[in-house]
């Protein structure tokens, strides 16, 4: 088995304003939770939107339990659950229809399983109605149940505490943490919300004006720094004029 | 070919819980009524004999194919299309996982699938229609052929409403577009006749070359292979837009 769940090879987008990714490198080991933080514009969503083959980089690779994205898309993708930016299930079917539609391009995924993963995020009560009498937290809750729905190895979320409430968030971060260490599922997380990362993330990224400008263990940022928060701010800062 | 399979029965079910599908057999079979009220009424009234009995499931197909069949199947491809950029549904697609081909492949054979049906829906239709009416068999070997010719055509214009929707950012605009490129060709078609031969949109009628007394093979080849060239052409200039799309 690889040691590498995801590997990111100098990535680099541009976008017509100057602005997206320049030469991302990264290594995330299996079974780690690692979290992407950055401000505003800094090409997190870039970043995860080329790693589940969203958009084309102008250069580099990622490799997904060793598959390229670029030339084994399928194989790489096998085993990934992904939410990124905003939930969007269709809105004229149900959140079991919505299931299903994900379910029909995994084999071993029957209403047992969908229900299992609609009851764990806590909307299998509402499995049977449609999506556009969703409330934001109630689609993301659902974006989570279609991320877990295939027991992926990885999965990557972009800002999945969006919408939540503090009981879900709650319940966000025990599935999570449950997840890696139950089932060595390895996660990629971008959020604002710092403190969510640093309760829930085992390493963190600083992503700043499209640069990867810092990589650290959560266990020694806390050694450093009283906060995630305080190093993410350094590193800011540090970089701020460059 | 899993994948492939899974993202067309997603398709086909996506658009089976359309409201729009109901709209559509609704409005054929408004259409097949009326216009088997319009012949009754010049036949026995005006005394003008417009068809005979195999022709009313012809005259049914000469109307629906220069009216609402273009119209729902461009509704149908806007959806697939256009409609799934701008909510953004296509991610679920796309991170299934399935590879940018069978996404486009899976969804070209749903709209394919829809065409054919709706192509039955309306032949069946008028057929039954056409015996009550008159109670005599028609010809119907020549009314399927007819059927199954006019489909080409028609999926033509699907592929063409498939690369707008690659091109424009919207609904609305792939809707216009669509709708204008459709008018544009048939104006030009009645403007300049020597260039007819070149737009896809007067083939909408080319199963006529079957119905006369004489069939001209070579001309229905000649025309099946325009046909066949557009439909590779916008095939394969829909794909690459699509595969190239950032979402």
């Amino acid at each position: 088995m690889l040691d590498k769940a995801i590997v990111i090879e100098n990535l680099s987008k541009m976008y017509k304003n100057n602005r997206g990714i320049q030469d991302i490198n990264l290594e995330i080991d299996q079974g780690e939770i690692f979290g992407f933080l950055g401000p505003n514009g800094s090409g997190k969503t870039t970043t995860m939107k080329i790693m589940v083959g969203l958009m084309k980089a102008d250069k580099g690779d990622v490799k997904i339990n060793g598959f390229s994205i670029i030339n084994d898309y399928e194989r790489a993708m096998k085993d990934v659950g992904c939410i990124i930016e905003n939930v969007t299930p269709f809105p004229y079917l149900t959140a079991y229809e919505n299931m299903q539609l994900r379910g029909r391009f995994i084999r071993q995924v029957d209403e047992e399983q969908i229900d299992k993963c609609l009851g764990v995020t806590g909307i299998i009560k509402y499995k049977n109605e449609k999506i556009k009498n969703y409330s934001l937290g109630m689609k993301q809750r659902l974006g989570i149940a279609m991320a877990i729905l295939s027991n992926p190895k990885i999965i990557i979320l972009d800002e999945p505490f969006n919408g939540l409430d503090v009981e879900g968030m709650v319940e966000m971060r025990k599935l999570i943490t449950n997840l890696s260490k139950q089932q060595k599922t390895t996660f990629f997380i971008s959020s604002h919300l710092i403190h969510d990362i640093e309760l829930t993330c085992d390493r963190v990224g600083i992503l700043y004006k499209g640069k990867l400008i810092g990589v650290d263990s959560n266990h020694n940022i806390l050694q450093n720094y009283s906060s995630l928060e305080n190093y993410y701010l350094s590193e800011v800062d540090l970089n701020a004029d460059s | 070919m899993q994948i492939l399979k899974a993202v067309y029965i997603n398709e086909m079910f996506k658009i089976s819980k359309k409201k729009k599908i109901t709209a559509v057999f609704i409005f054929t079979i408004i259409s097949v009524i009326v216009a088997s009220i319009v012949e009754y009424s010049l036949n026995n009234f005006a005394g003008i004999r417009i068809t005979g009995s195999s022709e009313f499931s012809i005259m049914v197909l000469t109307i629906l194919s220069y009216s609402l069949f273009p119209l729902f199947t461009a509704f149908i491809c806007i959806d697939l299309f256009a409609g799934e950029f701008t909510d953004n549904t296509i991610k679920f697609t796309l991170t299934g996982p399935a590879s940018r081909v069978k996404v486009f492949l899976g969804k070209i054979i749903a709209i394919a699938t829809f065409i054919i049906a709706n192509l039955i829906f309306a032949m069946v239709l008028s057929v039954i229609v056409s015996l009550i009416k008159n109670c005599i068999i028609p010809n119907l070997l020549k009314i399927l052929i007819s059927y199954i010719m006019a489909f080409l055509p028609i999926f033509i214009f699907a592929l063409v409403v498939v690369l707008i929707s690659n091109i424009t950012k919207g609904t609305t605009s792939t809707f216009m577009l669509s709708i204008f490129v459709f008018l544009v060709f048939n104006g030009l078609t009645l403007a300049f006749p020597q260039i007819k031969s070149y737009l896809f949109t007067s083939f909408f009628d080319w199963y006529r070359l079957i119905l006369g007394s004489y069939i001209n093979f070579s001309k229905i080849f000649r025309v099946f292979l325009i046909l066949l060239g557009y439909g590779i052409m916008l095939f394969t200039a829909g794909y690459y837009l699509f595969e190239r799309k950032d979402i």
